[in-house]
């Protein structure tokens, strides 16, 4: 733990005081700079039920650049890879220093609602999602019951 | 202590494989069937569905090769942006079919030697980039490795299997800390592991063991159940084994160090002081420097040795700065695999996640006598010593006046190298980075060299550098967090860093609450994104 900084401080103070609705978001106990979270599957989509792991980490040039999250639990979506990665522009070209692990959090939950196939980061899935789009959603159901009930 | 005749073997022998061990042999249930290394190191059919088992099973042989396959060619991976290779992959590819991860774990287990250096990062990287296995999977693994005690005490013969085993526990604990690790940590995953700390093991097998536990306790419901463990033990294990941190066997020293540091950073025993509180620091004037380090670097109470247990890449500088003259500092390696020690500035970045470290940047170089290269800017020269080994004295002589850096090993030196002031002429530290399960001990001259350089007059450390008491304390993490806490933050600091005053306003947009340091950093606003033309100080 290399002087951390205040920002990251009062942010998980702040985590900690006020969590957000369907989001927990927990600091590791011997690394402040990454977080165990978990996150609700959206009401009315194909990942409600499921409970979602994700890790994130705080890099140390926070907040100047944007913290990495990755998905650790399983999920059927277009812009979640095999790996847990997510493809989501404001974790990459479009972070700004006056995001935060909750606005971040708040936008991967957002993105469990309204999945965007046209800017895919899981091909396969992304081109059912397009074609065949009840199916996917099927598919959603089924790896959130599989993978993501239980699992907490 | 009961006793057993599989117990007298010596470590590292393999026992005959046809006599199953007479404490096992009557059981008749269909799960604990005659118990042998044969058995235990068989296809794991009491796990895997009948569905799958003849593809599987027709697969094993090829799965082992492929591990040792990337065993093979881990060790010439040196970009960090190399591709990864395709044994690897294939083992990814295949773990993420039905029960395919249980055998690639189940697999990596068995052909592991444990005489190699880089096998507990292989077990390590290819856990962590193979795709996450099914809840159903996890608990599955203790029954597949038919964990308990008494497979603790089998496994004294096989000290190769069990390490194995200890360091795939402790990487699934740390990647799926939480409730999954919970699920892992069943009573005879406990027993297994607790027993594994018998000092009577191989101590490979008690280190990963201690690990494995470590990385299970990031878990705060597994720390609270360990720790119940440990004081139901008549002595508390961890107790005997932190003696083993001056043994002359460098296997056994690692264990003492990583015992001492769970002692007083996560198993913490009643009335057993803190190491910082007992540790006579009086003689030495620069240690690492506790503030300067990366998240997971564990450094020893008296600031001279470090040592890495996680996944990253982990790095550190020294106290004390050097801006001219001729310095000298020896580095005694205790683990042989991949260290990069060496020198660098404040301006070298530590990017642990990212695998950078020392010798990764145009501010720092380092000496890696594991794959044998010397490293700058990320780049890589081979050089022409032996591999080092426990016990080697690594030299690191830099001399600003010349302009040259000259690393040796047990006194044989290389030839100069002078890249590093390509970047930098001054406000050089002594600085190393750590692959997991690596550690070394430095000496800045608190104590006499090994190999001082001859023929050349070379300064200390310890001779010019000075740290008051309170810089010595390197504070338990549970000590640090407590600080942290009580830590208060100003309602008129920079919404961005939350340190330094807001003073500037950004123009045109007219948005504010930055400090400069911050605004500097700016190209666009953070709230509308409009390109910034003007930083301007705001009066109030």
């Amino acid at each position: 733990m290399a002087g951390l900084p205040r920002r990251i401080i009062k942010e998980t103070q702040r985590l900690m005081a006020e969590p957000v609705p369907g989001i927990s978001a927990v600091p590791d106990e011997q690394n402040a700079r990454y977080f165990h979270v978990v996150v609700a599957g959206p009401e009315g989509s194909p990942f409600e039920g499921g409970v979602f792991k994700l890790e994130l980490f705080l890099p140390e040039e926070y907040p100047m650049s944007a913290p990495k999250v990755r998905f650790m639990t399983k999920i059927y979506h277009p812009n979640i890879d095999k790996l847990g990665r997510i493809c989501l522009d404001i974790l990459k070209d479009k972070w700004s220093p006056a995001l935060q692990i909750r606005t971040v959090l708040l936008s991967i939950q957002a993105l469990l609602s309204a999945p965007n196939p046209d800017d895919p980061l899981a091909n396969d899935v992304a081109e059912l999602w397009k074609v065949n789009e009840a199916e996917a959603i099927r598919n959603a159901r089924e790896w959130t019951r599989t993978y993501a009930m239980g699992n907490i | 202590m009961g006793q057993c005749l599989c117990c007298d073997e010596k470590d590292g022998e393999l026992p005959s494989l046809s006599v199953p061990p007479p404490e096992t042999a009557s059981l008749p249930s269909p799960l604990q069937p005659n118990i042998s290394v044969d058995r235990d190191r068989s296809f794991p059919s009491h796990v895997i569905p009948a569905s799958e088992a003849s593809h599987l099973r027709r697969m094993l042989p090829h799965i082992d090769s492929l591990v040792l396959q990337t065993l093979a060619v881990i060790g010439n991976l040196v970009e960090n942006d190399q591709e990864t290779p395709p044994s690897m992959l294939r083992l990814q590819a295949l773990s993420n079919k039905g029960h395919g991860w249980l055998l690639v774990l189940h697999s990596m287990v068995n052909v592991i030697p444990i005489n190699e250096p880089l096998g507990p990062a292989v077990i390590t990287l290819v856990l962590d980039d193979c795709a996450l296995p099914a809840k159903d999977s996890i608990t599955k693994v203790p029954r597949m490795f038919w964990l308990s005690a008494k497979a603790s005490k089998r496994g004294r013969s096989d000290p190769n299997r069990h390490r194995n085993i200890c360091i795939a526990l402790g990487c699934i604990a740390e990647k799926l800390a939480g409730p999954t690790s919970v699920a892992l940590l069943t009573d005879s995953t406990l027993d297994y592991l607790i027993a594994n700390l018998d000092p009577l093991h191989h101590p490979s097998v008690v280190l990963f063991s201690l690990i494995a536990l470590e990385k299970f306790a990031q878990t705060s419901e597994n720390k609270i159940a360990l720790n119940k463990r440990f004081h139901q033990e008549s002595q508390h294990p961890l107790l005997v084994l932190e003696k083993w941190k001056l043994a002359d066997d460098y296997m056994k020293r690692q264990v003492g160090f990583c015992s001492e540091w769970c002692l007083d950073n996560l198993f913490v025993s009643e009335g057993r002081p803190f190491t910082y509180e007992r540790t006579d620091t009086s003689a030495i004037n620069v240690m690492l420097n506790s503030q300067d380090v990366s998240e997971y670097l564990k450094i020893a109470a008296n600031g001279l040795e470090a040592r890495c247990d996680a996944s990253s890449f982990e790095s550190v500088r020294c106290t004390y700065q050097a801006d001219a003259g001729i310095w000298y500092y020896e580095a005694l390696i205790v683990t042989p695999g991949i260290m990069q020690i060496g020198w660098a500035t404040k301006s070298s970045k530590f990017l642990n996640y990212e695998g950078y470290g020392i010798g990764d940047d145009e501010y720092s170089i380092a000496y890696d006598g594991c794959r044998n290269l010397i490293w700058y800017e990320a780049e890589s020269i081979p050089h022409t010593l032996q591999q080092w080994k426990p016990g080697d004295i690594l030299g690191c002589l830099l001399n600003i006046d010349r302009e040259e850096v000259i690393f040796s090993l047990n006194g044989v030196a290389l030839a100069p190298n002078s890249q590093l002031f390509k970047s930098a002429k001054s406000g050089f530290f002594a600085a190393a980075s750590f692959m997991s399960f690596q550690q070394c001990e430095f000496n800045f001259g608190s104590k006499p060299f090994h190999f001082a350089p001859s023929g050349i007059v070379v300064c200390a450390f310890n001779d010019h550098a000075l740290l008051t008491p309170e810089q010595k304390i390197i504070l338990p993490r549970s000590k640090k967090l407590e600080q942290l806490r009580l830590t208060n933050i100003h309602e008129d600091s920079c919404s961005l860093c939350c340190d330094a005053p807001a003073v500037i306003t950004l123009l045109p947009c007219r948005h504010q609450g930055y400090c400069s340091g911050c605004a500097r950093q700016l190209e666009s606003c953070p709230l509308c994104r409009s390109s910034i033309q003007e930083r301007a100080v705001l009066s109030s």
